[in-house]
């Protein structure tokens, strides 16, 4: 390569060299950087600093709201997690999504390495098309669900759930795959070949490994969309015991025209908690996998 | 009447079975032993409604052999609408449902005619009142009962402290609880002394605040208000009536009440003026006693004030707001003996009586024989907060909308049409003229079959 | 697929190694259009069942009276064109669009570049702090917004009124609630825009980069020469699928504003909601809803096919 005589230029010695020579550009960068983390952050510190507030002290216009200026009270997390349904909520929603997940990669993955490395009449068309399905809304869609779900036998069910959030979840993480198995070089299908493998062990044995980061993409867009979804759960479910997070908090804390924000504040926070975990674990997966597979169709 | 000899025969021909007809309870003889029911009923925000009213049904299930079960379901974020739609176009789902007040007309074909239950109860609980027959009674056929849980209605809710002081009336002494002097009340409790009283309290920087938005809280004020100055949206025969002269005097005294109330009631949802009573910033507003029960939490000193009491009247009349609850028999529920059997057990006026023990007053059933419960007397603190929430006067209830056919009514309710309509105007700045012209315009397109 | 010639290896060997990889291939792509289908079998089904079915059904509902008895074709969009405020709908859908979009993605881009050129170590933290408003979900961050903009309570409006300025009815005035909700519309969006472009910056080639700045390039011309083209084809993707979700946004204006005030913030979903469900006119809530479809898809396929152009250019 022509420049293979210069330094090697890691993201780290570009930084190095950067950092020297315009040491204010970096000190600006953090600047803005720090503004827009404000903007990002500001409502959930409010929300995290509601939930400890007394109902009496979020009732009151006293003071300043950003701060709590009473006690500080447990009292809203005490009172999801022991006189609430919230652990059945939460139980629901850990079910549901972990079962949408595994479904949904499932037909990705097999979609994705048909619809990439292999041609049938029409696949270019779903390959591309595959996008549109995003175009039927899920506000109009809940309506006609009703007759299939409810003909399924499934109303007031969370398998309800299973069985339609694939619909959200499937288009966008084949696009991202096939993405991603598209970019993985022909000669290792080759070699793969000729060392005697079949399809379904070529797909396990180099395909996904290679392409982990992609999927573990896929996964976390499945696990997010599946884990905040409203629409369809507060269409489909009313039962207590089959409630998901999102619809039952709302519906427990949200009585006729009585509003429980220090509830509110806590159960939302408690129902972010689980993707900000698994989020910070498979973070750098992510920005890895969406690096080949999103660039490359 | 054609009705009830409809009634009768139906009766009559339903009962054949063991030949013994009691007037006093005509079903015993038609429930199976055995069999489910289900219920869809409304989430009741008071706690412990909820579990009184599913012990009572539960009680007569294990008396009557027949299995009960009951789920109750929030009316937030229109769940109940959305469970009842998913349930009529799936054919499927719970017997008896609630539906809210205008939801009885848009089920009418797919809610079993309940004409001999109605009678019944009619009979020995009382009559219901004419809302409750505008509603559940489309086209002439009883579609649902009245739902003892639920209903209720929008009095005006004052601080007795700042009334006196700065608008210098007593409305405890004008409302009392008990014997009242109607004569003077219709006398002194007009909007105009109302526009007068809101004009001293947003001078002492208490105004009254009611929404103008979007939410159901909104439509229940301004359709009384506007009828008391004579304007209806539209005639009980399908006619556009809103361009008239009361519409008009109706929006002047809104463009004058609306300088004397926080600007942001365009935003307001159901809640806001909760929480804006609650607050203490303000000193009236109209809403059900969910306000009142909050604050005894929140805000002691403020519920401690707070009294309930009828809307001032017009020149039309006297006119109070309501949301009533209906519970209705699907036609394709395959228990319809046994859910008619039930639906008469809590109609009843024994079970009715410990429902309203447990709403804490909060529920207000259609029918007047009620009023003279204890609940509302007992209710504290202040005592005898409650004793005029069920109205005692001259106030005629109503739902907005009304008298238009339930169809067209449901939609100037549901779509805000006299919020807007108002909006346009003291918000807008439109013209009392263009606006009403806007008006009667969205009701051509409201009587869309 | 191409062939490669087998170096190194002994004439007739090669031959006959030739021969039975042909005939492997051969055998594999008489059976694989077979297969093919086969593995996309459950894809294709879940789209037919539960995306195509429900739609056409939906036409079909959208083609119906309010009774759900008699047929009247297009009669519901004749019907709502001649509304005002089906019209507002429109427009506001609109501007509501086009403008959250434009800032997620503008935002989204500046960001993924400040973090970009965060020391490496150091990326991780600003990374996760960035991801939180796409994390909590939609339908309970924006009860945190609209207890923020409470009309009585609202903690912004305390900030500003202890600056010294006055309060700002964040959702009664039609402006400020138009604003509100793109606001928090953006707010929500971003992140996803963000950490999509942060991704794509990571795969351009740092040689790109630096041949430029021994050219002679400065920054400015290094992001519109090099990094925009790089990134056109994620750029164009990102905008296609939230310009088509934005599009179709509830949660966000319906737990704010609820269409409010004054019907000024409707969007076609909120709008066919309250038609559909509310007022119990499913079949013209259903009209409201499809009425979006034909634009958005032509709109789409434009993208689409000129991303697929561009990529077998590649």
């Amino acid at each position: 390569m022509a420049l293979a005589a210069a330094p090697r230029d890691t993201p780290t010695t570009r930084w190095v060299a950067f950092f020297g020579q315009r040491r204010w550009a970096l000190y600006a960068s953090y600047f803005f950087l720090f503004l827009f983390i404000v903007f990002f952050l500001f409502p959930p510190y409010y929300m995290l600093v509601t939930s400890f507030k007394t109902n009496a002290e979020i009732s009151s216009l006293a003071g300043n709201p950003w701060v709590i200026q009473g006690d500080i009270t447990l009292e809203h997390y005490r009172n999801l997690l022991l006189e609430t349904s919230f652990p059945v909520y939460f139980r629901n929603t850990v079910v549901v999504t972990v079962l949408v997940v595994t479904i949904s990669m499932l037909i990705s993955i097999l979609a994705a390495y048909s619809l990439s490395r292999m041609r049938f009449w029409g696949s270019a068309t779903l390959a591309t098309g595959i996008f549109l399905t995003y175009l039927v809304p899920e506000t109009l869609l809940f309506i006609p669900m009703f007759k299939i779900v409810g003909g399924l036998g499934l109303l007031n069910s969370y398998w309800s759930l299973v069985l339609v959030y694939p619909t959200l979840v499937v288009p966008f993480c084949t696009w991202i795959l096939i993405g991603y198995f598209s970019s993985i070089p022909r000669e290792l299908d080759e070699a793969a070949l000729i060392d005697g493998c079949n399809h379904f062990q070529m797909l396990t044995k180099i395909f996904i490994p290679v392409a982990k980061p992609g999927i573990i993409a896929a996964i976390i867009f499945a696990f997010t969309v599946s884990w905040a979804q409203f629409i369809y759960p507060l269409a489909f479910l009313y039962s207590e015991d089959q409630l998901v997070l999102t619809v039952g908090t709302v519906t427990t804390l949200i009585r006729g025209d009585v509003f429980a924000w220090g509830g509110l504040m806590a159960g939302a926070l408690m129902a972010a908690a689980p993707p900000v975990i698994l989020y910070a674990f498979l973070m750098d997966y992510y920005i890895a996998g969406l690096t080949a597979g999103a660039t490359k169709t | 009447m054609r009705l009830f000899s409809q009634a009768r025969r139906r009766f009559l021909a339903g009962t054949a079975a063991t030949g013994a007809i009691a007037v006093a309870a005509p079903f015993v003889h038609t429930a199976r032993a055995g069999g489910r029911v289900s219920l869809g009923l409304w989430d009741h925000w008071v706690p412990g409604a909820n579990d009184a009213l599913r012990q009572i049904a539960e009680e007569w299930g294990r008396q009557n052999k027949v299995e009960v079960v009951i789920d109750f379901i929030t009316s937030i974020g229109e769940k109940d609408l959305i469970t009842a739609a998913a349930e009529a176009r799936a054919g499927t789902g719970h017997d008896i449902m609630v539906h809210r007040t205008w939801q009885v007309a848009v089920y009418e074909n797919q809610l079993e005619p309940l004409d001999d239950l109605v009678a019944e109860i009619e009979k020995n609980e009382g009559a219901y009142n004419d809302i409750a027959r505008y509603l559940a009674r489309p086209n002439g056929t009883w579609r649902a009962i009245v739902a003892p849980t639920g209903s209720h209605s929008y009095p005006v809710v004052s601080r007795l402290d700042l009334w006196k002081e700065h608008a210098g009336i007593d409305l405890q002494e004008l409302f009392p609880a008990g014997p009242r002097d109607q004569a003077r009340i219709d006398a002194e409790w007009t909007y105009e002394r109302f526009l007068e009283g809101a004009r001293k309290l947003h001078a002492a920087g208490f105004p009254f605040g009611n929404p103008i938005g979007q939410t159901s809280d909104s439509q229940d004020w301004l359709g009384p208000l506007f009828l008391s100055f004579g304007s209806q949206p539209m005639s009980g025969d399908g006619e556009i009536t809103i361009d008239s002269d009361g519409t008009r005097a109706a929006l002047e005294f809104m463009k004058e009440l609306t300088q004397y109330m926080p600007e942001d009631v365009y935003a307001w949802d159901d809640a806001a003026n909760n929480r804006w009573i609650i607050s203490g910033r303000g000193s009236a507003i109209q809403n059900p006693p969910s306000a009142w029960a909050v604050a005894k939490r929140d805000a002691p000193e403020v519920a401690a004030q707070l009294w309930h009491h009828d809307t001032p009247s017009g020149p039309n009349g006297r006119f109070r707001g309501s949301l009533p609850f209906f519970w209705g028999l699907w036609n394709f529920s395959t228990n319809k003996s046994a859910a008619k059997e039930l639906l008469y057990h809590l109609a009843s006026k024994e079970q009715v009586a410990k429902l309203l023990w447990a709403s804490q007053g909060y529920d207000l059933p259609l029918q007047q024989d009620y009023y003279d419960h204890e609940v509302w007397l007992k209710e504290a603190p202040p005592p005898g907060t409650l004793y005029n929430y069920p109205g005692r006067g001259n106030e005629q209830v109503i739902v907005t909308g009304f008298p238009a056919p339930p169809a067209v009514g449901a939609r100037i309710y549901n779509e805000g049409l006299l919020a807007v309509l108002v909006a346009r105007v003291t918000q807008g700045g439109e013209s009392i003229e263009d606006a009403i012209a806007w008006a009667a315009e969205e009701l051509e397109g409201y009587q869309r079959g | 697929m191409a062939r490669k010639e087998m170096a190194g290896v002994a004439p007739a060997d090669a031959l006959a190694g030739g021969r039975r990889l042909a005939m492997r291939w051969r055998g594999l792509r008489q059976s694989r259009a077979g297969l093919a289908f086969l593995l996309c079998l459950p894809l294709i089904l879940l789209v037919l069942g539960l995306i195509v079915y429900p739609f056409f059904y939906a036409i079909y509902l959208a083609t119906l009276n309010k009774a759900e008895t008699a047929f009247v074709g297009l009669g519901n969009f004749a019907f709502l064109f001649r509304r005002s405020t089906f019209w507002m709908v429109v427009r506001q859908s609109i501007l509501f669009t086009l403008t959250a979009v434009f800032f997620k993605a503008l935002i989204g881009f500046v960001c993924a570049h400040l973090i970009h050129n965060v020391p490496p170590g150091g990326q991780r933290i600003w990374r996760g702090l960035s991801l939180v408003p796409w994390v909590i979900p939609p339908a309970l961050s924006t009860l945190g917004w609209w207890w923020l903009f409470d009309p009585t309570y609202s903690a912004v409006n305390w900030l500003l009124t202890s600056f010294g300025a006055s309060a700002i009815p964040w959702l009664s005035d039609v402006f400020w609630a138009r604003f509100s909700v793109i606001l928090v519309n953006i707010w929500y969006g971003a992140p996803f825009f963000l950490i999509m472009y942060l991704a794509a910056l990571k795969s351009i080639p740092e040689e790109l980069y630096d041949a430029a700045k021994v050219d002679g390039a400065n920054a400015w011309q290094r992001l519109v020469h090099i990094t925009l083209p790089m990134m056109r084809n994620i750029i164009a993707i990102t905008m296609l699928f939230s310009t088509i979700v934005t599009f179709a946004n509830f949660d966000i204006v319906r737990v704010l504003t609820q269409g409010g005030p004054r019907n000024t913030t409707h969007l076609f979903a909120t709008y066919a909601f309250k038609l559909g469900i509310q007022s119990g006119d499913i079949p013209l809530g259903a009209a409201v809803s499809l009425f979006m479809f034909p634009i958005l898809a032509i709109f789409a396929m434009f993208i689409l096919r000129d991303v697929r152009e561009r990529t077998k250019r590649l």
